[in-house]
């Protein structure tokens, strides 16, 4: 029987329709989840993309061997390597947190990611959180970056019941 | 002109400008500083001269090299680039000489009771970022320009932008690897892990690389390559640091005696913050006390070093708390718990299968963990370690300008693991070890029970 934290990985994949692209934005949303109080609840970490949890990597390999999951690897136009993540078996969504679900996984990654680092930043005390994600990632705010990662963050919070739990930043 | 020259065992002559270089004189000056002195009391490698007795070389003699080094390592910056930077070079050589300043004493322990803890003051990079923006080093980093302390301290801890110049303070070939697996492997004595290192600084080189999050492209950066005739050197180099982890990082005895001092620092830290101060062997005003007690104080954080710790063990050797006194003799004489390599077992029955024998470890864990609480009251007594090294991080870990790339023929910039058979070949070091007393043999049995446990369980269903 697969553990809590990889049949929920599985679930998330169900409310994303059965399909998911990359390891950033699994790593983000199982964050903003687990901030919201609607996902596992994984400990993270400040790594090079932001939010990073160890544990999440774990349960997705756990998720994988329990065969509720699968994971494929390509390459970017950049040259850099993505995931994609499809369910394999028919599981349990969440209907509370589906909108949720289906507005990150159609988000841009790159706002995904400075959004979820601010939320971070502010979770650790940051009292300026957009500012210091802006000084921490420069090139990823710039053009426009860090507005449209505002408003995607705006969106999310909208989502009926998201409002109170997670905060403005 | 003649400067301020250091001798170092690694790097023979270590230098600093001080008569021409204004940087050069402030750094001399920070290492002139009570927070940097300190280094001078914390060994590099812990508990590493129960194993090497030679392994007794310092974090100020580390941190020192680094700074050699990454001057060396900005020699390619200024040759390469169009325009270098001086405050980024300023910034970088900064950040090396106090990458380390933050350390706790022994810390490979001492961070994991930290974190078990939630407690920031047992980071080294919120510490070494509190010493580095507020202590006494910061008024002489000011001198430089306004801002700069808090720039080097950002870079030390991966705040900031990443660049070029951030690669040469963090990155996969990063000045403090560069200084350290050479030091370590110097002064333990281990003959594996040579590396050629000139030969990789002399084909050093600075390239641009596109990078991006996912499937999106966000840019292009300037970032370390090495030039196609050091394919070789740099797989070298990426097995080399593997290896000093089975053999000097990771070994059995180490790691058991780090695990023997991280409970015995849990078990203090309870006891203190309990008000249970006079069952610990430690007068009240104990460095040690003093930092638990009072909130974990940085000021009191300078007062931890190794010295403190060994200092202290005869006393705690004496505690009425039973637990802390058996714990601080057994380091104190060398007197370690057994080691049992619970994976090397299940790897013999499970044919190297990762995924079953990481399902298999999950569950002992679980049994170990419930064990210690519902028998042993006062601390754990089986102890366990569960680590693993790869031989070279994705991309995920640091992102791009956190990888080795080397320039091919045709220009294209690759990352070594694309083009190199050994370097993908190499499996990730895994351990996981229970550790229990040797006259323990209710313990020892418990372990061998679990293990064989799992490989019935394993042999039932096929595997």
């Amino acid at each position: 029987m697969a553990n809590y934290a990889a049949s929920e990985i599985a679930s998330v994949l169900k409310d994303a329709g059965g399909e998911l692209i990359g390891r950033t934005r699994l790593q983000k949303l199982l964050y903003f989840l687990r901030e919201a109080g609607m996902g596992p609840d994984l400990s993270f970490e400040y790594r090079h993309y932001g939010p990073y949890s160890e544990e999440a990597v774990f349960a997705a390999k756990e998720a994988k061997y329990e065969g509720l999951i699968e994971e494929e690897e390509r390459v970017a136009n950049w040259g850099g390597p993505y995931s994609v993540y499809r369910l394999l078996q028919d599981v349990e969504g969440s209907p509370e947190r589906a909108e949720f679900v289906r507005i990150a996984r159609d988000a841009d990654a790159v706002q995904l990611e400075l959004a979820a680092t601010a939320l971070f930043l502010a979770k650790g005390g940051e009292g300026s959180p957009w500012e210091e994600a802006e000084r921490r990632k420069p090139e990823k705010a710039s053009g426009g970056g860090l507005g449209r990662s505002k408003a995607l963050y705006s969106k999310l919070r909208a989502v009926p019941g998201f409002e109170d739990r997670l905060p403005e930043l | 002109m003649v400067g301020q020259r250091v001798r170092d065992p690694l790097h023979n002559l270590i230098e600093f400008q001080t008569s021409t270089e204004d940087l050069h004189h402030v750094l001399w000056q920070v290492l002139q500083t009570r927070p940097f002195q300190r280094l001078r009391r914390v060994r590099q490698l812990g508990f590493s001269d129960v194993v090497y007795p030679g392994a007794t070389h310092t974090r100020f003699a580390h941190s020192l090299g680094v700074f050699h080094t990454a001057a060396r390592l900005i020699e390619t910056i200024k040759k390469s680039a169009p325009r270098p930077q001086k405050q980024k070079i300023d910034q970088t050589l900064a950040a090396a000489l106090l990458h380390d300043v933050g350390h706790g004493p022994l810390s490979h322990a001492f961070e994991p009771f930290g974190k078990r803890f939630k407690l920031e003051m047992a980071k080294h990079e919120t510490v070494s970022e509190r010493l580095i923006t507020d202590s006494e080093i910061t008024p002489l980093l000011e001198t430089i320009s306004k801002g700069f302390a808090g720039n080097v301290a950002d870079m030390v801890c991966g705040k900031g932008e990443k660049s070029v110049y951030s690669a040469v303070v963090s990155s996969q070939f990063d000045a403090d690897r560069l200084d350290y697996m050479r030091r370590d492997r110097l002064m333990t004595g281990t003959q594996n892990s040579a590396i050629d290192f000139e030969w990789l600084v002399a084909n050093l080189e600075v390239g641009e690389l596109p990078y991006g999050v996912d499937e999106v492209q966000t840019g292009v950066r300037d970032t370390f390559v090495l030039g196609p005739k050091a394919f070789f050197a740099a797989e070298t180099y990426i097995l080399a640091l593997f290896q000093l982890y089975p053999t000097v990082y990771f070994h059995k005895a180490t790691r058991g005696a780090e695990k023997i001092f991280e409970e015995l620092l849990c078990r203090l830290y309870l006891l203190t913050v309990d008000g249970s101060i006079d069952q610990t062997g430690l007068p009240e005003n104990h460095s040690l006390i003093k930092f638990f007690r009072d909130g974990l104080k940085l000021e009191d954080f300078l007062e931890l070093d190794d010295t403190v710790i060994w200092g202290s063990l005869s006393l705690l050797a004496t505690a009425k708390d039973k637990y802390v006194a058996e714990f601080a003799t057994r380091l104190r004489d060398r007197m370690l718990f057994k080691a049992i390599d619970v994976r090397a077992r299940l790897e013999i029955c499970f044919d190297g299968d990762e995924d079953r024998i990481d399902h298999a470890l999950n569950r002992i864990t679980s049994e170990i963990s419930a064990r210690n609480e519902a028998k042993f009251a006062d601390g754990p007594r089986i102890l366990f370690d569960r680590a693993e090294r790869s031989p070279y991080k994705t991309l995920e870990s640091g992102g791009p300008l956190n990888q080795i790339h080397i320039r091919q023929a045709d220009d294209a910039l690759v990352d070594i693991r694309d083009i190199s058979d050994v370097v993908r070949s190499i499996k990730s070091f895994k351990l996981y070890r229970a550790y229990v007393a040797r006259d323990d043999c209710d313990s020892q049995k418990f372990v061998d029970d679990l293990i064989q446990s799992e490989i019935s369980d394993g042999q039932l269903r096929g595997i």
